[in-house]
């Protein structure tokens, strides 16, 4: 395929936190808002005169310092924020609203407090304390949570404007980025696909890492440039999956799968786009942030939720999407020391396998992309046990 | 008593060289003399000189009478428990488990020791049976359906209110109780799970809850499941795949983590709300509010006398520490939990020796108290006597363990709104959860602890795969360094002890206080030694 206009200009927006758009935004005197989990609505962070940061440590190859801090035997990905946080890397920052999402996040987001790592006086962290089960009682806590500890410290610590007019003004630009998004995302169902997965997910990472504003305008022209983008002659990948599981802000770990011969055909993973890019409907009677409280509390498919309901949502969703995009097997990865992915994927495997019969192959790995061979390995693997399913009519 | 001490003072001090606290002190010998190598099987009981040999002997008859009793009361079901389920092999190891916890301990510090455990064995031994009587792998009996099994981390207080019915801690007979008495059995659980495809970097309790829910081992009565987020990241997963395999209707009491934020307690009060709800709904029992305050009542009773007994830990007179503090109050807080008034007995009986003491000026275990230490972070459950190696060996008496400081308010026990909001309090502050969940704060207050209870060392058990403490481990050794506490980092795997063996967990102790405190040893035979096979 030709290659896409704007990808190396992607690519490279990805390899600092701090990348040219954000400095952009910040030279305009926008609020840079950090966050680390889709339990923090990014719409609420990208009210009038602010942006939203997805926070990712780009070629982070040691975690000395946060090591010392949180041990080496602790989540890769947090330690690499808090290393980079340490570094300097977020010094752009006015803001950061943890979650409380898992032990390990929320102590690293305690360290930018007693640390002071970011070096911006006005900075501040707040925490909310996610729920864990889909009901009312829950949907009242959320609501509860990102009015205390989000809604609030912006307007009061930021003097941002918190009004129901600018709740709504930002839920309309959210779902126009999600419109983009969803609709990038779709040409992945086709049966040749003129986009890769490789291709999607720098798409859907610089759509979260850089302020919506400036990265909407090329998203949008990349979408019209893919309407009559030529796919190659024949579908390039011998099988199609569906990668599922905790942080993959780093696109080469899907390239990775696709150079051993599977295309990801559907992100459900921290960072992917499943969920994060659903629009939000705003009903009759409902205001702007209830709307939003309820949007993400629906779609939030996080390994931690307790309740039947949300367990089931979250495997009926990867069931869905194996569906839609004609994907033949599921790919689940945690993050090392991930307790609530390490638990997950044994329990989604084994119901995927066993009784919703889809082939599926479970994987453990580092932040930082080192030794790969092993992976590699694996996913060859997977991808032949496939191919052989194939030959055998699906048997 | 005292004509009997005379009497029997010339036959202890011509029996004295049979005492391995003696022997320590003349260099002849110590407390490992009387072991076969590797194992805890002991040559001969420990000489205590004859009025506390006959104490603990005692104590040994009366807890074999509570295991007859527990066999005599049903006696086929127990058969079939031995049978079905692993973990029921071990509970035999429990005389051998009982010794090693009070190894040492001698006048009122065996006495309480002892009133303290016999009230864990009494209770334990009438559960088992109850779980076995009612078990429906076994054909179920008349109150297997009136048992309401819960996570073992919900405290059961709150479910008293429904007359009738039966709370069932779901994991601690096969699971929590078990490695505290038998450090080979749950490795065999883990291995379950992990051959299932669970990584082995996750907490191995959790690991082990999972391995005997796959295993299904749990004993089967009940309607429903009530799972809980209480107290970390681990036993919430684990409870997704017990909910699975126990195959019942569930309800996860998911309380509000971020328990000292004022907007926790109405979410965590309706969600409580709504679990009473829940079990109204599946039993056809209504709530009783009077049946609940009955309970309340012994409950606040118990902390009653537990805040006293705080005051009295806070002195160098206090006969009541290490093990024997730390189980019973794990046991009688978070299990019994105002259920059982032989608590209560015990309790007022023990305080009454510990003001004694206190007005005595007794100095316990000789006076030989070189560091009082705080005990923080989860304890290694397959070495439960560890505070009492500490004690024999160097001296360090652990005043307070941390689990030993969960929810303390009392409850109101007449006007069922303002008890709502108590017990709501009460069961937020559950095992773990006050002090290692909820933010930084709760975590950084075992310096206050510790400076209040008069410590000048605080033990840090640190669970090699605990995320949530892990993930503060430079902070608190840069808080011990700045507060000027001894600290010590003490490597475990919760129960898990062929990663990190007890020997390797008492060298953590033994390098910084022979290298940074230059101390010796009180006795040199249980420095290092080889206790691997032992029960």
């Amino acid at each position: 395929m030709k290659d896409l206009k704007h990808l190396i200009f992607f690519e490279n927006l990805l390899q600092d936190a701090q990348n040219e758009l954000v400095e952009k935004a910040k030279s305009e005197g926008q609020l840079a808002l950090g966050y680390n989990c889709y339990y923090i609505p990014e719409v609420l962070l990208n009210l009038p005169g602010c942006f939203s940061s997805r926070l990712r440590a780009p070629r982070c190859t040691s975690t000395d310092i946060a090591g010392y801090y949180m041990t080496n035997r602790s989540c890769p990905y947090a330690r690499s924020i808090l290393e980079r946080a340490i570094e300097g890397g977020y010094n752009y920052l006015d803001a950061l609203f943890g979650a409380e999402s898992c032990a390990t996040m929320d102590r690293m987001e305690t360290h930018f407090t007693l640390l002071h790592p970011v070096k911006n006086d006005r900075f501040f962290v707040t925490h909310i304390d996610p729920p864990m089960k889909g009901d009312k009682t829950n949907l009242d806590y959320y609501k509860v949570q990102l009015a205390v500890k989000v809604l609030q410290p912006l307007k009061e610590k930021l003097g941002v404007d918190t009004s129901e007019e600018a709740l709504r003004s930002a839920v309309e630009k959210h779902n126009r980025l999600c419109r983009v998004i969803t609709e990038i995302g779709a040409f992945r169902r086709l049966p040749n696909p003129p986009i890769t997965g490789y291709e999607f997910h720098v798409m859907q990472l610089v759509s979260q890492v850089c302020p919506q504003d400036l990265i909407l305008p090329y998203l949008e022209e990349t979408l019209e440039e893919l309407k009559t983008r030529e796919p190659e002659p024949t579908f390039p990948f011998r099988t199609r999956v569906v990668l599922v599981g905790s942080e993959v802000d780093d696109p080469e770990f899907t390239k990775l799968i696709e150079t051993c011969g599977a295309m990801v055909v559907a992100d459900r993973y921290c960072f992917g786009s499943f969920p994060s890019r659903e629009e939000i409907e705003i009903l009759e009677g409902e205001s702007a942030f209830d709307a939003i409280c309820r949007t993400y509390l629906h779609w939030n498919q996080c390994a931690r939720f307790m309740d039947g309901m949300k367990i089931d949502q979250r495997h009926d969703e990867v069931e869905r999407l194996v569906k839609e995009f004609g994907a033949e097997g599921i790919i689940y990865e945690n993050m090392k020391f991930c307790e609530f992915w390490s638990y997950e994927k044994v329990l989604a495997s084994n119901i995927f396998i066993n009784e919703r019969h889809i082939p599926t192959c479970t994987i453990e790995k580092e932040y930082a992309l080192g030794a790969v061979g092993q992976l590699r390995t694996r996913f060859q693997a997977f991808i032949e046990s496939l191919e052989i399913k194939q030959i055998q009519g699906g048997k | 008593m005292k004509l009997l001490d005379k009497m029997v003072a010339p036959l202890d001090k011509a029996l004295e060289r049979f005492d391995p606290l003696k022997k320590a002190e003349k260099g002849t010998g110590g407390q490992r003399d009387r072991y076969y190598d590797k194992t805890g099987v002991a040559k001969w009981r420990e000489w205590r000189g004859v009025k506390d040999t006959m104490v603990d002997y005692g104590a040994w008859l009366n807890n074999i009478l509570s295991m007859v009793q527990m066999v005599a009361s049903a006696p086929v079901p127990i058969l079939k428990g031995f049978w079905e389920y692993r973990w029921m092999g071990s509970y035999l190891g429990t005389f051998m488990f009982i010794d090693r916890l009070f190894e040492g301990y001698r006048g009122p510090e065996l006495q309480i020791a002892h009133m303290n455990m016999h009230a864990i064995v009494q209770s334990l031994t009438k559960r088992i049976a109850f779980a076995l009587k009612n078990d429906a792998r076994f054909g179920g009996g008349p109150d297997t359906m009136n048992i309401i099994p819960h996570d073992e981390t919900i405290t059961p207080l709150f479910l008293k209110g429904f007359k009738g019915l039966y709370p069932f801690p779901l994991q601690t007979l096969p699971e929590f109780i078990i490695c505290d008495i038998d450090q080979h059995i749950e490795p065999y659980y883990i291995d379950v799970a992990e051959s299932y495809g669970l990584p082995a970097d996750v907490c191995s309790r959790c690991a082990a809850e999972t391995g005997v829910a796959i295993d299904d081992a749990f004993p089967l009565f009940g309607r429903v499941l009530l799972s809980t987020n209480m107290p970390c990241n681990a036993s919430e997963a684990t409870s997704m795949f017990q909910r699975r395999r126990y195959a019942k209707p569930d309800f996860p009491i998911t309380l509000a983590m971020q328990h000292n934020n004022p907007e926790a307690l109405p979410y965590s009060r309706e969600t409580l709300q709504n679990a009473m709800a829940f079990v109204e709904e599946h039993y056809g029992v209504k709530y009783d509010w009077n049946e609940f305050f009955k309970y309340a009542r012994l409950m606040n009773e118990q902390n009653t006398i537990e805040l006293e007994k705080w005051d009295l830990f806070k002195t160098p007179y206090s006969p009541l520490s290490g093990i024997a503090e730390s189980l019973y109050r794990l046991y009688s807080w978070q299990s019994v939990n105002g259920q059982e008034e032989y608590f209560n007995k015990v309790d007022r009986k023990v305080i009454q020796i510990m003001r004694r003491c206190y007005e005595k000026k007794y100095l316990p275990f000789g006076g030989k108290t070189r560091h009082r230490a705080f005990l923080w972070g989860p304890s290694a459950v397959y070495y439960t006597d560890f505070p009492t190696w500490t004690q024999n060996c160097w001296g360090i008496t652990i005043v307070l363990n941390m689990d030993s400081t969960m929810g303390y308010n009392i409850i109101n026990t007449e006007d069922p709104e303002i008890a709502m909001d108590d017990i709501t309090r009460f069961t937020e502050k559950a095992c773990m959860r006050h002090h290692a969940v909820g933010g930084w704060e709760n975590i950084n207050a075992v310096w206050d602890w510790a400076k209040n209870f008069n410590c000048d060392m605080v033990l840090m058990n640190d669970n090699i795969a605990c995320n949530g403490m892990l993930g503060v481990h430079g902070m608190m050794e840069e808080q011990a360094r700045d507060l000027g506490f001894h600290f010590i980092f003490i490597e475990h795997d919760l129960q898990d002890s062929r990663t990190v063996s007890r020997q390797d967990m008492r060298n953590c102790v033994n390098k910084y206080m022979s290298v940074v405190l230059n101390e010796k040893p009180l006795d040199p035979t249980i420095v290092e030694f080889d206790d691997a096979e032992a029960y």
